[in-house]
Parts: structure tokens; C-alpha cells; sequence
């Protein structure tokens, strides 16, 4: 699927945080093409009225003010054109709690962010091959 | 009498609200801010000219380094406040398993002799699992991290009476000194300065929550030969303490 | 990732063979089941022979065109307790039928099946490498 180079929505609404992802994604030489929206409410607004083809993979923080991941994850499980996409959970809350409800919406991943950039290049590079394996 | 143990139980609640509502704060909303700083950090020494002097790369590890202690400490204090939590915890766990899990781990563990003795009869217990093998990996690091000799040597013994398993685990480090053996529990304790073994000083503190909370116990003793000894009590039936 | 459970159903006896000995090379830190029936598999997540604790991580092989693996997938999707299960599919048959329901029962990936060994070798390790970043 990375060969077809499909698009991928991040769904961030720290700066640094957005920056982060997109220098992870220049250095491990992604390069499909990469959407942000700051909040649920805005993510699903961009996936209903804005991104087509539609995205296949979408990355998710959690806490994030207007709508957060859990509650954005509900709405796009429920909306029949949406609800196929994969998931992958990147945040920083260790809570069980939003595991749990993230596992329950069916996401494909629950990533920690970790502390330092180099870790998270390491992650970033584990994602692409295994998208690179994924059938989409 | 009924009004004013209402009106307790009210007070105690929004307090417990209160203090949820802070731990999350503190695992989120600040950890944001502070891996920003890690990160950028990370990205200007990225971007900067090669031919800089080593001066601003050792102080970028410094800066690296420090936020990195914030984080532990952080992580710390959440994992503390976190031991009264024991929803979806209590499962089988096998004891002798965990403890070759969490040697299995140790980053050093070229360097260390272990060795298990194992007195058990009944090794699967069905228990708070997660947090037993919280204290046995703190006091299990703890036994090889503050070790400086070359070749280390640890001995992880396995008792158990009718009410309670007792796992006792010694090592030939240094030891603590008699001074302040009672204040190697508290929170972000170090015996020595953080920055000669980069510890965060809140394992022992967590580990003697945990022995609190599930109502066992834990004891330091220095050892005949020089090193430490660490005794806790972990009961087979688990009345909690909170 | 220690202490927990992955079932592998495949009704191909080599295919099982193949996967256990590149999961034991990569040092998984999982414990391994496997299962070469739907039925059986179905046994050990929710009948008599359930395993404890219950596998987090669920491989399902399809390797006939039908639906006898979608049907399972659906069966864990409704069961309360199993619903949150990370599924990967992995298949020999080209059925775009399948991925379709596969994808919107929400697995978390769906994969041509590996044949020659080093590719074998190489998807388990891709798999192993995202099991180690993601929490549960």
C-alpha cells in the first residue's frame, strides 16, 4: 500500500508534536502524502467534506480539546464511509483506561510516544514496514 | 450523625475526583511541554554545523539527559499514585517465572550471578499479579543497578508460610549506610547524587506502597558481609489496605 | 508484552511449522498457540479449552475462497469479552470479498501470506518489531 502512496491524516493538536511526526516521516523517507487536523471535530469535518480518496491510515492523539481520540474514534466507527479505516493510537497517556477504550474501537495500534525524537525515528520506521506489508 | 458522615463521604469523594483529575494533568498535560523540549533539542543539534565545538554537543547531552530525569521522576510519581488502582489486575502468575521474566530483562545481567532458591510448594499464586512483579523488578534492578563491584552476585530466596509467600533477595554491593537506612523508602531518595548512578529513587518507594496496600510488608537488613538484604512478605490472601 | 498470549490459526500444518520457528528466532516474548481449525481456535478464546490469560494478539490464516475465517472474525467482534482483539489476517487466496469484510470488521491488518523462507523470515520479523512498540 506505501507504494500506492495513500494518504494519511494525523490527528495532533501540539505543534511540536505535528513537527515531530513530519521530520520522523522525512528521514525515514515517507512519503505519502500527510493531512493534520487539531482536533476531532476538524478530522471529521476534513474526512467528510475534504480528503478524497479518503485516507487509509489515520494517526490519533488523544487528548486534544473540542473532541478527543476516544470520542472522535465513536463517531468514525459509526459512520458506514469511515468506519473501515485503520487506527493507530499515538499519545502519551499511559492510562489504562484509554487503552482499553481505543482496543474496544478496534484500532490497530496503541503507540506511546516516547521521550526522545531518536526513539521515536525508530518507531516511525517499524510503522512504515509494517504498512509497507499491509494490504489496503 | 447521619448528615455530617454524609457530607464526609461527599468531601471525600470530590477530593478523590480532585486528585484523579491532578495525576492526569501530570501524565499528560505536562509531558507534552516537555518532550517538545527534548525533541527540539534533539533537532538543533540535527541541524547544527559539524565543526561546532564539543562544548555545545556535551551541554545538548546534559539538557538531554535532565529532561530525561524529569520524565522519570514523572513516571515515578504516577506509577506511585497508580498503586491504589487494582482493577482487572488479580490473575495466575507463576513466582519462579516472573523472577527469571524480570532477570531475563536486566540490562547487565552478563555481569551478575544469580542465584534462585526455591522452597516453594506452591508456586502459582492467583494474586495482584502486575504489582508483584512490580516489587520484584524494582528490588530485583535495584539489587544490580547500585552494585559497583565487577562481577556481582545476587540471591533471590523463595519461603512460604500458610498465610504468606516470603521472598528475600540479597546482594554484595555496597550496602546503606546505618544513617539513613530508615529514608531509603521515601520518594526520589538516592543514597548518592543522582549523577553518580542516574537513578530516580522511586522504586523502594512504590515497591513498600504496594506491600501497604495489598497488607504485607517490607524490611531492610545490611548484610553480615557488607551488602543488602531485602525481605518482603507478599500474602496469599489479599485484603486490601486502601 | 511479556506474560501474554498469541493464538495462530492455520489450517496448513508447514505454514504453522514456518511461523513457530521464525517467531522463536525473533525472541518473542509471547507465548505461542497454535490451532489448525477454526473450531478448535474458537475452543480456546471462549469454550472449554480457553487459554489465561486470553490471547491479546490473534493470527488468522484464509487459504480457501469462502468464508469460514470471516465468520470467526465476526464471532470475536461480537463477543464482549473478546471484541478488543488485535487480529491480523494472513492470506494465500486473492479474494477482494474477503479483505473487504476482513477491513470492515476493523483487523488491524490484513497480509499476503509469505512463502519462501526469507520471506517468511522477514514478515515475522516486521511483525515482532510492531508488536514491541505498541501497548496493551
Amino acid at each position: 500500500m506505501i507504494q500506492k502512496l495513500v494518504s494519511i491524516l494525523l490527528v495532533e493538536d501540539d505543534e511540536v508534536d505535528v513537527m515531530n511526526v513530519k521530520r520522523a516521516f522525512s528521514k525515514n523517507n515517507i512519503k505519502n502524502e500527510l493531512f493534520v487536523a487539531g482536533n476531532g471535530v476538524e478530522a471529521l469535518d476534513m474526512l467528510r467534506n475534504v480528503i478524497n480518496p479518503l485516507p487509509k491510515i489515520i494517526i490519533l492523539d488523544i487528548n486534544m480539546p473540542k473532541m478527543n481520540g476516544i470520542e472522535f474514534l465513536k463517531e468514525m466507527r459509526a459512520d458506514e464511509n469511515l468506519k473501515n479505516i485503520s487506527v493507530f493510537v499515538m499519545t502519551t497517556s499511559n492510562e489504562d483506561s484509554d487503552k482499553i477504550n481505543a482496543y474496544n474501537l478496534n484500532v490497530a495500534g496503541y503507540i506511546l510516544k516516547p521521550l526522545s525524537f531518536e526513539k521515536f525515528l525508530s518507531s516511525v520506521a517499524t510503522l512504515k514496514n509494517f504498512w509497507s506489508l499491509c494490504e489496503m | 450523625m447521619e448528615e455530617i458522615e454524609r457530607n464526609y463521604k461527599k468531601e471525600l469523594e470530590v477530593l478523590k475526583q480532585e486528585y484523579e483529575d491532578f495525576v492526569y494533568i501530570v501524565s499528560h498535560d505536562i509531558k507534552t511541554p516537555m518532550r517538545a523540549i527534548s525533541n527540539i533539542a534533539t533537532w538543533i543539534e540535527d541541524d547544527l554545523d559539524p565543526s561546532v565545538g564539543g562544548d555545545i554537543i556535551s551541554n545538548f547531552n546534559l539538557l538531554k539527559n535532565r529532561v530525561g530525569r524529569l520524565e522519570s521522576m514523572m513516571n515515578g510519581l504516577l506509577e506511585l499514585s497508580r498503586v491504589n488502582r487494582v482493577e482487572l489486575e488479580f490473575y495466575e502468575i507463576n513466582i519462579p517465572k516472573i523472577i527469571s521474566e524480570s532477570i531475563e530483562t536486566l540490562e547487565d545481567k552478563e555481569n551478575v550471578d544469580f542465584l534462585v532458591i526455591n522452597n516453594l510448594s506452591n508456586e502459582n499464586v492467583d494474586t495482584l499479579g502486575k504489582k508483584l512483579t512490580r516489587v520484584l523488578n524494582h528490588l530485583i534492578t535495584n539489587a544490580v543497578r547500585f552494585n559497583n563491584k565487577e562481577k556481582k552476585e545476587v540471591v533471590i530466596e523463595l519461603n512460604e508460610t500458610a498465610e504468606a509467600y516470603e521472598i528475600k533477595i540479597s546482594d554484595d554491593g555496597p550496602g546503606v549506610p546505618e544513617a539513613v537506612k530508615d529514608k531509603i523508602f521515601s520518594i526520589f531518595y538516592t543514597v548518592n547524587s543522582k549523577d553518580v548512578v542516574d537513578s530516580t529513587g522511586a522504586g523502594l518507594a512504590i515497591s513498600s506502597k504496594i506491600l501497604q496496600v495489598v497488607g504485607g510488608s517490607i524490611k531492610y537488613e545490611t548484610r553480615d558481609t557488607g551488602g543488602s538484604i531485602f525481605t518482603f512478605n507478599w500474602p496469599k490472601t489479599i485484603t486490601l489496605k486502601i | 508484552m511479556t506474560n501474554s498470549n498469541i493464538l495462530y490459526i492455520d489450517s496448513c500444518k508447514t505454514a504453522i511449522d514456518d511461523a513457530k520457528t521464525a517467531l522463536l528466532k525473533v525472541e518473542v516474548q509471547s507465548n505461542l498457540y497454535f490451532s489448525e481449525s477454526y473450531a478448535d481456535a474458537w475452543q480456546m478464546l471462549s469454550g472449554e479449552n480457553t487459554l489465561t490469560p486470553a490471547p491479546k494478539i490473534v493470527l488468522i490464516a484464509i487459504n480457501e475462497i469462502g468464508s469460514e475465517g470471516i465468520e470467526l472474525i465476526k464471532k470475536i467482534r461480537k463477543d464482549a469479552n473478546l471484541r478488543s482483539l488485535l487480529i491480523f489476517v494472513i492470506t494465500s487466496v486473492h479474494d477482494d470479498k474477503n479483505k473487504v469484510a476482513a477491513l470492515d470488521l476493523n483487523i488491524a491488518g490484513y497480509f499476503d501470506k509469505p512463502f519462501e523462507n526469507h520471506k517468511i523470515s522477514e514478515f515475522y520479523t516486521i511483525m515482532n518489531d510492531y508488536w514491541n512498540i505498541i501497548e496493551f
